[in-house]
């Protein structure tokens, strides 16, 4: 405990003595669980539980496939959207502080996503079917 | 500031213009207006700005000087000197001309950044911006294998790279706790924090890959050489030269005091660049790979500028940049114009466009330091800047030897284009506009090496 309090006490890199534990802490849990369910697990192996698993459906091929690029477009502009809103969070905690010129920086935000919406939209990225 | 708003509203415009127009020609001729405007607001700017009073943005984020804007001016107007170069080819690239001109407009936001920021996160941020349209530029070509292939290459080793420079940054702001460039807390401590030394080696690290300079170069001939040869144009020389000034910012400003622990670092780089750019470019048979191994080792002589502290090498720095640039481009511009880009492809160039052979001559004359072009005059600053500090006078030494290495390669394809036979397939015929923009480009060249003042008048 007193290693701990001169830690936070002085200036110096023995700052970051409780990161480094937390780190082998982190580690040594990950590892220890990983021995423990190792050796103490039983352990069955059968063939339906070596496959792969696919949310319960019987697996079909290999998954090295090529498939439509517009998979990954529609995952990527889903997590583009998805970061948008995530701004809106700390905006919604400081509204009341941040006042109109908050509004006014969050309204500018939200205007250049607008944008790129329309811009692909417009470019067709949406569109299923060609 | 006002040019940072007027390239993104010309980003904006552009990308939507691929939409409303689906003519090529007027997509590109509407971007060449465009970023002439951007180069009006970057004038006005620069007549608005008080020459002693730096303007600065954002809480002290961005701050604003006449060298900056001066720098941003002079950018600007090489790329409105590109779009004419290379207008043309760019339409030839690929379906999406509007994007590829929208991308080159957001990447001048990032060259307005990095030039004018004094916050450790505006300058990650620019580098972000100037990077990921980068990334778009090198694959824009996509049914070809070499492109999708630099594209891949950039972007990986580029975003691990990213992450060296955010440890560097993090590892600043832990041992200083601030973002703002010209107030870390640890140069004016007695003991100096190992934290502080280790950010500034990731730092070191993060900008040599940047700048493509040994032993982070591996990525440069690939990609260069991959990539559609407009945006290799584009790459190796405006953005190059935005990496540079943000090297020399930090550098020059935060680490002044502590040059004693990081001059040496910077001295072995540079003479391994300088080594490793100008020897490998002597064994390449194409002249687009020779001339990615080349920029590798003008950035050697760049990187002078961030070795010496003095105004001679901020001096040097824009000089450098902008003879630097302006010859690239034009030997870009040349070498698409034909379709064999080895060096047999230029045999009997002279014969057949007795013109195009002797702008080019101009161009090779001035990267490879003639006199009486640009070239010279840059490498004379960048020399002077070094010989003045006085500590690193056996790399100034080295740095000549590489010099007349350079005179090899360059003068190579003048030998190809006037005393070989053969005639040279072009691409497309070379057009009286084509001649007038060369023309002008081989002027302004001879112009910067007989009168550089110029280029520091206004700073």
């Amino acid at each position: 405990m007193d290693l701990l309090l001169l830690a936070t006490d002085q200036n110096t890199p023995f700052n970051y003595f409780p990161i480094a534990l937390q780190l082998v802490v982190a580690i040594g849990f990950v590892i220890v669980m990983m021995v423990v369910t190792h050796l103490l697990g039983p352990k069955r192996r059968t063939s339906d539980k070596l496959i792969n698993f696919e949310s319960g459906i019987p697996s079909v091929g290999n998954a090295r496939q090529p498939m439509a690029i517009k998979y990954f477009l529609v995952a990527i502009l889903f997590v583009l959207f998805d970061v948008e809103v995530i701004f809106f969070y700390p905006y919604a905690i400081n509204f009341a502080e941040l006042g109109w010129e908050g509004f006014k920086a969050v309204l500018l935000f939200v205007a250049f996503f607008l944008c790129g919406f329309i811009y692909i939209v417009k470019k067709g990225a949406l569109e299923w079917e060609e | 500031m006002k040019a940072i708003i007027a390239a993104t509203i010309i980003g904006v415009v552009l990308m939507f213009t691929g939409i409303l127009v689906k003519e090529k020609k007027g997509i590109a001729t509407l971007a060449a207006i465009l970023f002439f405007l951007l180069l009006g607001v970057n004038i006005w700017e620069l007549s608005t700005l008080d020459a002693n009073q730096p303007q600065a943005f954002f809480n002290n984020m961005l701050r604003i000087d006449r060298y900056s804007v001066w720098f941003n001016t002079l950018m600007t107007a090489c790329t409105v000197l590109y779009v004419m170069l290379s207008g043309r080819e760019i339409q030839k690239v690929g379906i999406h001309v509007s994007d590829y001109f929208a991308l080159m407009s957001f990447m001048l936001v990032g060259l307005y950044m990095l030039s004018g920021y004094s916050n450790m996160l505006v300058l990650f941020l620019g580098i972000e911006i100037i990077s990921i349209p980068q990334y778009i530029l090198a694959g824009s070509d996509k049914k070809n294998l070499k492109s999708s292939e630099a594209s891949l290459k950039y972007f990986l080793m580029g975003a691990f790279t990213t992450g060296i420079l955010l440890m560097g940054i993090t590892l600043l702001y832990g041992a200083s706790g601030t973002f703002d460039i010209a107030r870390f807390t640890f140069l004016q401590a007695d003991s100096l924090n190992p934290m502080a030394l280790c950010g500034i080696i990731f730092l070191i690290i993060a900008f040599a890959f940047k700048v493509s300079a040994a032993p982070m170069h591996m990525w440069t001939p690939d990609v260069y050489d991959g990539s559609p040869t407009p945006f290799t144009a584009f790459m190796s020389t405006v953005v190059k030269a935005a990496a540079f000034i943000a090297f020399i910012k930090l550098f020059h400003i935060s680490f002044n005091s502590l040059s004693g622990h990081w001059t040496m670092i910077i001295a072995v780089i540079t003479a391994a660049t300088l080594l490793v750019g100008n020897v490998t470019a002597v064994f390449q048979q194409s002249v687009k790979r020779m001339m990615a191994y080349s920029s590798i080792a003008q950035a050697g002589f760049m990187l002078f500028a961030v070795l010496s502290i003095s105004a001679t090498s901020w001096q040097g720095l824009i000089i450098y940049a902008v003879s630097y640039t302006v010859a690239t481009m034009g030997v870009f511009a040349v070498l698409m114009k034909l379709k064999d880009f080895t060096y047999d492809g230029f045999n009997g160039l002279a014969k057949r466009e007795p013109l195009l052979a002797f702008v080019m001559t101009i161009f090779l004359l001035s990267l490879a330091g003639i006199p009486l072009t640009g070239g010279f005059m840059a490498k004379y600053f960048m020399l002077t800047a070094a010989v003045e500090q006085g500590q690193v006078l056996w790399l100034v030494i080295f740095a000549l030897l590489m010099a007349a290495i350079s005179v090899y390669y360059y003068f190579r394809v003048i030998i190809a284009m006037y005393f070989k036979q053969g005639s040279p397939e072009m691409s497309s015929p070379v057009t009286a506009g084509d001649r007038l923009v060369l023309v002008a480009t081989a002027a302004l060249v001879i112009l910067l090496g007989v009168a550089p003042g110029l280029l520091l008048k206004f700073i």
